[in-house]
């Protein structure tokens, strides 16, 4: 008992000091903000914005806190629960409407209006989209859209002209030109293509699309819009992926995985242990993708210069849009430093900061005006990334929004993964999801 | 020859009366126990009692709780993934104990005779135990991938197409109970080791004198000998088994359609994904229910049969 005692006054004596440096903050001194986020691949742009932050701020020290999005939720919540969130993180449109209603954000209407904040430079929409009953609840970071990215090499191997794949058309019928296409791409081991008679589709060593996704954002949803399917009665409303035209197209997406054989089986795609589509395309197990722009500096990483392409979305029956959306940065309303968060997120949301992430080519911005600067660096990586932009406009719709998000996100993710894998009906399915995505 | 002399069961709790000056050494040991009772109460009885409490409330870890008396447990009799989730434990726990106790005592056998680099193959066995589980749960999800994996290229060099193992609802439990197995036989195997090393020798060598074949001996010495390690083995890992999560959670993470999804998973499911903490706290409640009447179901068995002590 008593060699404890000394061990017990040491680690007393460690910790005081400690205890002592966590309660500065409340006289003007230093603080530490954490700031958690989920897509490790815009970590440097983090960094590089914070440290132009501390240029300002000497004082308020930021720590990134990263989480990949399949664990980032359920450990926001806990710690929501233990009432000690990040005091800054990202935000999704999808987790926006459970969280304000829920009195887990700071609202920061005041702040904006107080320190005169010009918010015509976001656009109307998305800054909108961050409303909650008359209060706001973040700046726009960012937007997001979907388009076709492609390897050059595998359409060169398949006497594929780049220039046409901008037109690329779809329908639930016959596949069209776009599923022709995808077979092109598709190529067994002994060389034949998925339109060859002696085509194997059990030994395919590239397949002409990887679909893989946690929401549907990157898989089903853009068949999905081209099929004149909008996921909702209206936004809040109930989830209507029943309706004919959403079925089709959830059809659609399963026969390029069991009837035509192009889509890397899902298998091997299925979420939530499934890898991303560039997990796919980089290694070149699959020609081409749906994919998101925030991905764009994982092929720039992965691939060499020269060897892929980003090119219109194809066209449905009804167009090619997509589903968009941006993500903002929100305070958590239990922070004990409110005013040094908001100057964080007024400054991740100002032109300055967002100037350094698109000179980075890391996202669109929320700040219009830098929409270009984005552009034209990913045209000095050789990359045409018009794409994206194209797919936010036309018939492209928001993301959904709902209370019940979690349950259509769990109820959706576990029934399309058995569609995928060709052991359930697709309007049975679409059924089943609506029955519990609207039952909450 | 020895004489065995059957006792009445535990006979070591019997214990002689204490005397005077042992008094204050009773005091000392309360004293050093103190730090564990607290921590047994801080991480283990609390939650125990929180989790009991929590399972009436409604509870989206977002707003204050509200108290909704039995409601949760009300709700279970038409909750078919909870259902489901139950019996997929119990169809885990049966594929996995009965083969991971067999394999360890046949293994313990093995190790317990004097063979060569007997003592590395010890280690090798218990190797699987004392690396992470989730770090075994990526290699292994990867070894089972369908397309890209291990397992189905090396069974394409014999010309068999394997299956999709984790995607496939008849295959994905075996698989991950397998797997389970393949971590945890080496560690059970110990016990056993330990077991067989506290039988005397002399009465195999009076067996022998007597003619009883090796399976006779077996079956006469051996497993009854064993009980007591037995008795540890079965309890603690029919326990551990009714919590698999880890494998689970890296390799499946509970498809496909629910059917790998045990009850501790679920649980993981509706707190975490589904912000119903009150409901999964009800589920808790049910989870430790069933491994406490196992557990006391075993105890209760083992406790009937006769121990043999030598000393």
């Amino acid at each position: 008992m008593n060699k404890t005692r000394p061990a017990a006054l040491a680690a007393l004596a460690l910790a005081l000091p400690a205890g002592l440096a966590a309660c500065g903050g409340d006289d003007g001194g230093p603080v530490t903000l954490r700031y958690a986020f989920w897509d490790d691949n815009q970590r440097p742009a983090l960094e590089a914005m914070i440290a132009a932050f501390n240029e300002e701020h000497p004082d308020i020290e930021v720590e990134l806190e990263q989480n990949p999005w399949e664990d980032y939720w359920a450990g926001l919540d806990s710690r929501f629960a233990a009432e000690e969130a990040p005091d800054v993180f990202w935000n999704h449109v999808s987790r926006f409407p459970t969280y304000a209603s829920n009195g887990v954000l700071l609202p920061i209407t005041d702040d904006i209006e107080d320190d005169g904040l010009d918010t015509s430079i976001y656009p109307e929409n998305l800054y909108n989209s961050w409303q909650f009953e008359d209060e706001q609840y973040g700046l726009p970071k960012d937007w997001d859209s979907i388009a076709l990215v492609y390897r050059l090499d595998a359409l060169e191997a398949a006497g594929i002209d780049p220039a046409t794949v901008g037109d690329l058309e779809w329908n639930p019928v016959d596949g069209g030109t776009y599923v022709e296409f995808l077979q092109k791409l598709t190529v067994d081991a002994n060389g034949n293509n998925a339109l060859s008679p002696d085509f194997d589709p059990e030994n395919v060593v590239q397949y002409g699309t990887a679909m893989s996704s946690n929401t549907g954002q990157t898989d089903w949803w853009n068949y999905a819009v081209q099929n004149g399917c909008s996921l909702q009665t209206e936004p809040w409303g109930d989830y209507a992926i029943d309706a004919p035209e959403c079925v089709e197209a959830i059809q659609f997406t399963a026969d390029l995985y069991n009837k035509w054989h192009v889509a890397v089986p899902a298998e091997s795609t299925n979420q939530p242990n499934g890898g991303v589509p560039g997990d796919y395309v980089v290694p070149g197990q699959a020609a081409t993708t749906l994919d998101g722009s925030w991905m764009l500096s994982f092929y720039r990483d992965g691939l060499e210069p020269g060897t892929w392409a980003v090119a219109d979305n194809p066209s449905g029956p009804v167009g090619s849009g997509t589903v968009i959306n941006g993500l903002s940065n929100a305070i958590y309303a239990g922070t004990e430093h409110p005013d040094e968060a908001w100057e964080l997120v007024k400054f991740l949301g100002s032109e300055e900061a967002q100037a350094i992430a698109t000179g980075m080519g890391s996202v669109w911005p929320g700040v219009s005006s830098l929409n270009q600067d984005f552009a034209d660096y990913w045209a000095g990586e050789g990359i045409d990334v018009t794409g994206f932009q194209t797919a936010a406009e036309g018939t492209t719709i928001g993301y959904p929004l709902s209370m019940n998000d979690a349950a259509f996100g769990t109820a959706a993710m576990d029934e399309f993964n058995q569609v995928w894998l060709g052991t359930k009906d697709a309007q049975a399915a679409a059924e089943a999801v609506v029955a519990i995505a609207n039952a909450e | 020859m020895q004489t065995l002399v059957r006792t009445e069961p535990r006979p070591e709790q019997v214990a002689p009366r204490r005397p005077r000056w042992r008094r204050r050494t009773t005091v000392e040991a309360y004293a050093l126990l103190a730090p564990s009772i607290a921590g047994f109460a801080v991480f283990l009885l609390a939650p125990i009692v929180i989790v009991a409490v929590l399972s009436l409330y409604d509870w989206n870890l977002l707003s204050d709780p509200e108290f909704i008396g039995l409601e949760n447990y009300r709700e279970l009799a038409a909750d078919e993934r909870a259902l489901q989730s139950i019996g997929n434990t119990f169809y885990y726990v049966l594929l996995n104990i009965p083969v991971q106790t067999v394999l360890a005592l046949l293994l313990a056998l093995a190790l317990n005779a004097k063979i060569k680099a007997r003592n590395t193959f010890r280690v090798l066995y218990v190797l699987p135990w004392m690396a992470m589980p989730v770090a075994l749960g990526v290699i292994w999800r990867w070894v089972f991938d369908p397309a890209y994996g291990a397992l189905n290229r090396f069974l394409a060099l014999f010309g068999i197409d394997g299956a999709a193992w984790l995607t496939d609802s008849a295959w994905a439990m075996p698989v991950i109970a397998s797997v389970n197995v393949w971590q945890y036989t080496g560690y059970t195997m110990l016990f056993f080791l330990a077991g067989l090393q506290a039988i005397p020798a002399q009465l195999y060598e009076a067996a022998d004198v007597d003619g009883a074949s090796p399976v006779h001996r077996f079956f006469t010495i051996t497993l009854p000998l064993l009980r007591p390690a037995m008795m540890f083995v079965l309890i603690t890992s029919v326990i551990g088994s009714f919590q698999v999560f880890d494998t689970i959670h890296v390799m499946t993470a509970g498809g496909p359609a629910g059917s790998t999804a045990t009850l501790n998973y679920q649980i993981y499911l509706e707190s975490f994904t589904q912000r119903n903490a009150g409901y999964a706290s009800m589920l808790a409640v049910i989870l430790f229910a069933v491994i406490a009447l196992i557990t006391l179901a075993q105890a209760a068995f083992f406790r009937k049969r006769t121990v043999y002590d030598f000393s």
